[in-house]
């Protein structure tokens, strides 16, 4: 691991750099070079509170989560915000290639109001919304904005304003999303100078990860827009 | 399980929140699960030919595009056999019943594979038609070039494996959806996205809350869900509520050439599903074992005579073992078997039975209940 490597962290901070979109798209470009990389230890979303008596009866949480650690850098460019995700899961799964088979796929999360408490383990409630950032592995780089009111009512959003790129190399993945600091849609605020709580999710295709059978961040992180 | 460990470190308001997501979930699917009335179906194995015309009509109505080429909402299987998707009684789903029903445990199911359904075929007719006689055959192939192994039906008529002529045997086992009272599909959907219709118990699947989880897939000891590559929806039997809507009856119910499929409330006491499962209870569910509660229903087949070794009728013991049969449909199936063949014996004694007459089904659209309108008129 590189020596600008965090373990645990509370807050990451993405800095502001003089890049374009296109630049900090890409996944080894200079840009990223010096930004801090985070790494955030992950937990199995609690069993007790799938909405389904068949998840909970029939999976034990031992099972649950088999990502346990992704890293992370953030960066901004005064309008748009990046996050660079890197982990390794036991085996890469690219797509729905079978009836049996679950792709890959990290989400970042944001509460949707300031000053409100909103609950992660639940993606928020009715008046506490939370937007999520969906990059799946067969979605073609084009992650979905996703805004749910507490669990089973996520729903995607017509109009998604997130990019992203993404590279499978030496066993692990490399994903770049971002999004302009604020977009049209029905998503969250952001703006330079700002603080945010940030969640994250990842689910390992492989070992059948789907919905809320996932790995999370157990507790919001403070995004900071320096 | 696990979870109680990783209760150890929640606080008490933690503890309360969870308690009460659980209580809601509950609520719910209750609420999901709830009916007035019921629409049921039940099938005369007597009586089917294995024509596949039932199979057709739901294709024809349903499933001919849109990601939907593969599926068979309705299938046809000779039994003995492995079924569609292969061996699905063997992929677990479905509830364990405990405290006489109070308490149902889901039991965890496996995900079936595409091939195990049987896939979308692509022919080499253009090759066929376009070479000389003689010279190319007709083919079949996977979408991803690979030959079929397996199908809907694909082991048509092969019946008992080790028992030979003249004590053979095989029959046909049309399945649909079963519109359960208690279908774990509902329970397992994450997404409250399954839901039985209030006022008929038509089960469901809410196209746009569905994300593709297939849980319900998992869940369901009959396999009866297909999952939509295009649309990655799953989806399934919708037993023709558009038809049911206009008094129409479901499309393989009415395209039947051996008048087998009877279509009703289970509640209606004049019609011929209450007849038959409630009154006669000579129509049983599939499986009932994976404790679910199938509102659809057969009449179990009954065979002709064994034979012995010197070619005499053996009354001893039925062509069909009896414990296969209520492997299939429970230990009820050995009364129905009796009554059935106590009301034939009435019936060639020319007494009137009832039972055979309903059975019989000499009157077309009586077997449809209430439903007894034409699609072509139907408003
Ligand atoms: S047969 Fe399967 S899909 Fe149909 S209601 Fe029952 S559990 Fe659900
Ligand atoms: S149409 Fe009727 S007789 Fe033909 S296979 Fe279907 S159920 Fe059997």
């Amino acid at each position: 691991m590189a020596e600008n490597t965090v373990t645990t962290v509370e807050q990451l901070v993405a800095n502001k750099v003089a890049a374009s979109k296109e630049e900090l798209l890409k996944l080894d470009s200079p840009a990223w070079a010096g930004a801090k990389e985070y790494v955030l230890e992950m937990a199995a979303t609690p069993l007790a509170n799938q909405p389904s008596p068949y998840i909970k009866a029939t999976r034990d949480e031992k099972e649950i989560g088999k990502i346990t650690k992704v890293s992370m850098k953030c960066l901004h460019n005064g309008k748009e915000v990046f996050f660079y995700i890197k982990w390794t899961p036991k085996e890469r799964s690219t797509s729905i290639g079978d009836l049996n088979i679950f792709p890959d796929a990290v989400a970042l999360l944001f509460p949707m109001k300031e000053g409100i408490d909103t609950p992660i383990k639940e993606m928020g409630k009715e008046d506490a919304p939370t937007n999520a950032w969906y990059w799946r592995a067969d979605f073609d780089n084009k992650p979905k904005n996703q805004v749910t009111q507490g669990l089973s009512t996520s729903l995607y959003t017509e109009k998604s304003s997130v990019f992203a790129n993404s590279e499978w190399k030496d066993n692990e993945w490399k994903v770049v999303m971002g999004r302009a600091l604020q977009v049209e849609e029905d998503a969250v605020k952001l703006a330079a100078g700002g603080k945010k709580p940030l969640g994250i999710a990842a689910w390992e295709g492989a070992a059948g990860e789907r919905g809320g059978v996932k790995a999370f961040s157990k507790e919001w992180r403070d995004l900071v827009l320096a | 399980m696990a979870e109680v460990e990783a209760n150890k470190q929640l606080s008490p308001e933690e503890k309360k929140r969870q308690e009460e997501l659980a209580q809601q979930t509950v609520a719910i699917k209750d609420e999901l699960r709830k009916t007035k009335r019921q629409l049921a179906m039940v099938l005369d194995l007597n009586k089917c030919i294995g024509c596949q015309l039932c199979s057709m009509a739901c294709k024809n109505t349903w499933t001919k595009k849109e990601g939907r080429e593969y599926m068979w909402w309705n299938t046809v299987n000779t039994m003995p056999g492995k079924g569609t998707p292969k061996d699905f009684e063997k992929s677990g789903g479905g509830y364990k019943v405990l405290f006489e029903g109070k308490v149902r445990e889901p039991i965890r199911g496996n995900l079936p594979t595409r091939k195990e359904f049987g896939d979308f075929w692509k022919f080499n007719h253009e090759e066929v038609i376009n070479s000389k006689f003689g010279t190319s055959v007709l083919k079949a192939t996977n979408p991803d070039g690979t030959a079929p192994e397996w199908s809907m039906n694909w082991d048509e008529d092969q019946g008992a494996v080790g028992i030979k002529y003249p004590n053979s045997f095989f029959f046909y086992l049309p399945r649909i959806c079963n519109h359960c009272t208690y279908p774990p599909c509902l329970d397992a959907c994450p997404r409250h996205a399954i839901y039985k219709r209030e006022e008929d118990g038509i089960v469901l699947i809410d196209q746009n809350r569905c994300k593709g989880y297939r849980f319900c897939l998992e869940s369901c000891p009959y396999k009866k869900i297909y999952f939509n590559f295009e649309k990655l929806t799953s989806q399934k039997c919708i037993f023709c509520y558009p038809r049911i809507e206009k008094g129409v009856p479901n499309a393989c119910a009415r395209q039947c050439t051996g008048r087998v499929r009877f279509v009703d409330y289970v509640d209606n006491e004049q019609g011929p599903v209450y007849q038959l499962v409630k009154k006669w209870k000579v129509a049983l569910p599939l499986f009932p074992k994976f404790g679910t509660e199938p509102n659809v229903f057969y009449v179990p087949p009954l065979a002709p005579p064994r034979l012995d070794e010197t070619g005499k009728v053996d009354l001893s013991k039925p062509r069909i073992p009896l414990k296969y049969m209520v492997d299939l449909f429970g230990p009820e199936v050995e009364q129905s078997f009796k009554l059935l063949q106590q009301e034939m014996e009435r019936a060639r004694d020319g007494e009137k039975s009832e039972l055979m007459e309903i059975l019989m089904a000499k009157r077309w659209k009586k077997m449809f209940g209430p439903f007894d309108k034409d699609p072509e008129t139907a408003v």
